[in-house]
């Protein structure tokens, strides 16, 4: 499903929102949003101590995800998992825990700054099955049938091709494979001004 | 987007046992709430091809015989 945008306002929302990450990639806890980020994000949200044990409390502070994807099903040893909009990485590291040396956890960004950000974390964990790349969810750089699961927080509702990046998750994931998705839904309708607003998709 | 929309989107591009599994209160703003959706991509590839052909069948305008044309 392609968007009514032009091509300009397309290319204003991409960087707005490419903007905008490589300022949370900068920032501290509670830089950048308007709800509870960082460890108190992550207790809202009902993220059990045992899924966030080992991750150290600096790279918590820099959550700034919007549901539970875990809460969703379970992540098996062994499994291959990708984080689509990793973001800083707490989700992907969290899956990297939860898999276990013989599983395997991609992230991906769309932000360069970002991704920096998410290997500067993970070398604080000395995990070694996890990496981070750069890579639109609208155009993932995978085989098909490479992962188990795929997860995502908060992020499809940044995408303006949502068809198309669900499409690339389904196309990546094995026969059997879920897909496990938080994110912000509309529930009413936005005031005709506020919506006809370019900015108000990334802000 | 509003979740069933998003729900559909999962459908259509075809996963299966798609759900928007609940709603979880979490606000960013007064228009939108956080939700949790899961699919899953099907074992049989198989099955997936009759699903998939359902799914066209369905989204065709259905025809009733036997009704009358309207006129005028």
């Amino acid at each position: 499903m392609a968007s009514d945008f032009t091509e300009i306002e397309i290319h204003t929302i991409r960087e707005g929102i490419r903007r905008k990450y490589a300022e949370v990639a900068q920032g501290g806890p509670g830089c950048c949003f308007r709800y509870p980020t960082g460890k108190e994000g992550l207790i809202k949200l009902g993220y059990s101590p045992e899924l966030l044990r080992g991750i150290p409390e600096s790279i918590l502070a820099s959550f700034c995800g919007v549901g539970n994807p875990f809460s969703l099903g379970p992540i098996n040893p062994g499994e291959t998992v990708l984080d689509i909009g990793c973001g800083t990485g707490v989700d992907t590291l969290v899956a990297a825990r939860l898999v276990g040396p013989q599983g395997r956890v991609v992230g991906v960004d769309a932000t360069a700054e970002i991704i920096a950000r998410a290997q500067a974390n993970l070398a604080l964990t000395g995990l070694a099955n996890v990496s981070f790349e750069v890579a639109s969810a609208e155009a993932l750089p995978f085989p098909d049938g490479e992962f188990e699961v795929v997860i995502s927080n908060g992020v499809f509702n940044l995408l303006i091709d949502k068809e198309q990046a669900l499409s690339e998750s389904r196309r990546v994931l094995k026969p059997g494979g879920r897909l496990m998705l938080a994110d912000m839904v509309l529930v009413q309708e936005l005031p005709k001004d506020l919506a006809a607003k370019v900015e108000n998709w990334y802000q | 987007m509003p979740g069933k929309d998003f729900l559909a989107l999962l459908l259509k591009v075809g996963f299966n046992r798609a759900g928007l599994v609940n709603y979880t209160g979490f606000k960013s703003s007064p228009y939108t709430e956080g939700a949790l959706f899961f699919g899953e991509k099907l074992v049989d590839p198989k099955a997936e091809a009759v699903i998939t052909s359902l799914r066209a069948q369905l989204e065709e305008p259905q025809k009733i015989e036997g009704l009358p044309g309207r006129s005028g």
